[in-house]
């Protein structure tokens, strides 16, 4: 589906918004919903700065978030619901919006618990704050639900032009606040926030969010990450903190400076056990890519397994759900 | 069995087959026409077979185990691995899955 890959592109979208483009998509959607253009348009640098413009207005009318939006969306939905049936929508839906959703909500997600857990966000606002949040359209990240919608009628336009353009916004009858997009997003290979050397997430104003593979870390942790040594790793009382230290470190550079012995070998490869005070054994097994990269080295790499494996073919053989005795792979690439 | 990177493809016989897989709705096929067994999210590649045939995912969830009918056998592509050729027949395919204290989690490669 074209229209699948061109909407990851813009949920996945980096730099600074078309501003114009954006600003005729508002008034584009305010028109389609019947309502007049909105008086004013604000822009903030992060979703963090759009709900402090949002809580400094004074003059800005109800919310139409539910006529520029909600509304024109669930009956787009109903529509095409309709027209393809239960089934067809099903199909439909799977085959576009359900290949962007999981991620994509995802990183919505984590964008309100960065702004909730942020030091400057007043513990005694956050009912408020949370409200305020999910008031917002969600820009570039409503692309799973504009790619079910892409190409089956012209009503969410306006809305599908903001978000290819810019990042959240919040639409009130006088006025709306509209969001920059993140200056930079790293995710790893499933999609979740990844980056070892600095924010995973970050808006032009400095809102940011660290994350390795998906786990939330505090910033100046990562900065310690470079100078990591074994016995540093070895004392840090936070497991899953260790574990990011030993993923950062290479388990395989650990190995190596910390005296492991793999404890087997067999034709799958060496199963190696790290033990740790006061938490169960990092047991791994050490494998090697059956096809060559392009300059012709194998890759090797390696699969944190059971504590209990015994053996580097029951260890491969877990990775995949199955025993020792039923692993026979006859062809590997 | 096959294995082509994170995935494994085993061969099922057809008898044990669960029944409800014919009525069930088949996975559909990405823009090439090609049946995925497993896509990277970021990157785009796919672990994935050309030619005939059906996917059905057998339980829910992303990385649930799918069953892939390949009525006149077919080949598994990627784009960093080696091509496979596959019998005719069933097969149950399984993604790899690495172990963490209290979880686990799928590996992406």
């Amino acid at each position: 589906m074209q229209q699948v890959d061109k909407w990851r592109g813009v949920a996945a979208a980096t730099g600074a918004a078309d501003r114009p483009a954006a600003e005729a998509g508002i008034r584009l959607a305010y028109r389609t919903a019947g309502l007049a253009e909105p008086e004013r348009i604000v822009w903030a640098d992060s979703p963090l700065a759009g709900l402090t413009a949002v809580r400094s207005l004074t003059e800005q009318g109800r919310s139409v978030r539910d006529e520029v939006r909600t509304k024109p969306w669930a009956e787009e939905r109903r529509r095409i619901h309709d027209e393809l049936g239960p089934a067809g929508w099903a199909e439909w839906w799977g085959v576009t919006g359900a290949r962007l959703w999981d991620t994509t909500r995802a990183l919505a997600e984590r964008i309100r618990s960065g702004i909730t857990d942020a030091p400057t966000t007043d513990p005694a606002e956050l009912p408020e704050t949370r409200q305020l949040l999910l008031d917002a359209v969600l820009g570039q990240h409503d692309a799973a639900w504009l790619a079910a919608f892409d190409g089956r009628g012209e009503r969410l336009a306006g809305l599908a032009e903001v978000a290819a353009h810019a990042g959240w916004w919040w639409p009130y009858e006088k006025v709306t606040v509209v969001c920059e997009r993140p200056v930079e997003l790293h995710r790893d290979e499933a999609g979740r926030l990844d980056r070892g050397d600095g924010p995973a997430l970050a808006y032009p104003d400095g809102f940011a969010l660290y994350a390795w593979r998906g786990m939330p870390v505090p910033a100046d942790f990562l900065a310690e990450l470079t100078t990591l040594d074994p016995a540093r790793i070895r004392t840090e009382e936070n497991a899953e903190l260790r574990r990011v230290m030993l993923e950062y470190y290479g388990y395989d550079r650990y190995l190596a400076e910390s005296g492991a012995e793999p404890i087997g070998k067999d034709e799958t490869g060496i199963l190696w056990r790290i033990a740790l005070a006061d938490d169960e054994d990092v047991v791994m097994v050490e494998v090697v890519n059956s096809t060559p990269e392009p300059d012709g080295t194998s890759r090797t790499y390696w699969l944190r397994v059971p504590p209990n494996t015994r053996t580097a073919k029951e260890g491969v053989a877990w990775t995949f759900g199955l025993d020792a005795q039923t692993y026979e792979p006859l062809r590997q690439t | 069995m096959y294995r082509q990177g994170d995935v494994l493809i085993v061969p099922v016989a057809e008898e044990s087959v669960p029944s409800g897989i014919t009525e069930a709705r088949s996975e559909p096929r990405d823009a090439r026409g090609r049946l995925v067994l497993a896509l990277g999210e970021v990157t785009g590649h796919a672990h994935a077979v050309t030619g005939p045939g059906r996917l059905v995912r057998e339980t829910g969830g992303e990385f649930g185990p799918m069953l892939l009918h390949l009525p006149e056998g077919g080949r598994v592509v990627h784009e960093e691995h080696a091509m496979i050729p596959l019998p005719k027949g069933w097969f149950r395919v399984v993604r790899q899955r690495e172990y963490l204290p209290g979880a686990v989690r799928v590996v992406a490669d």
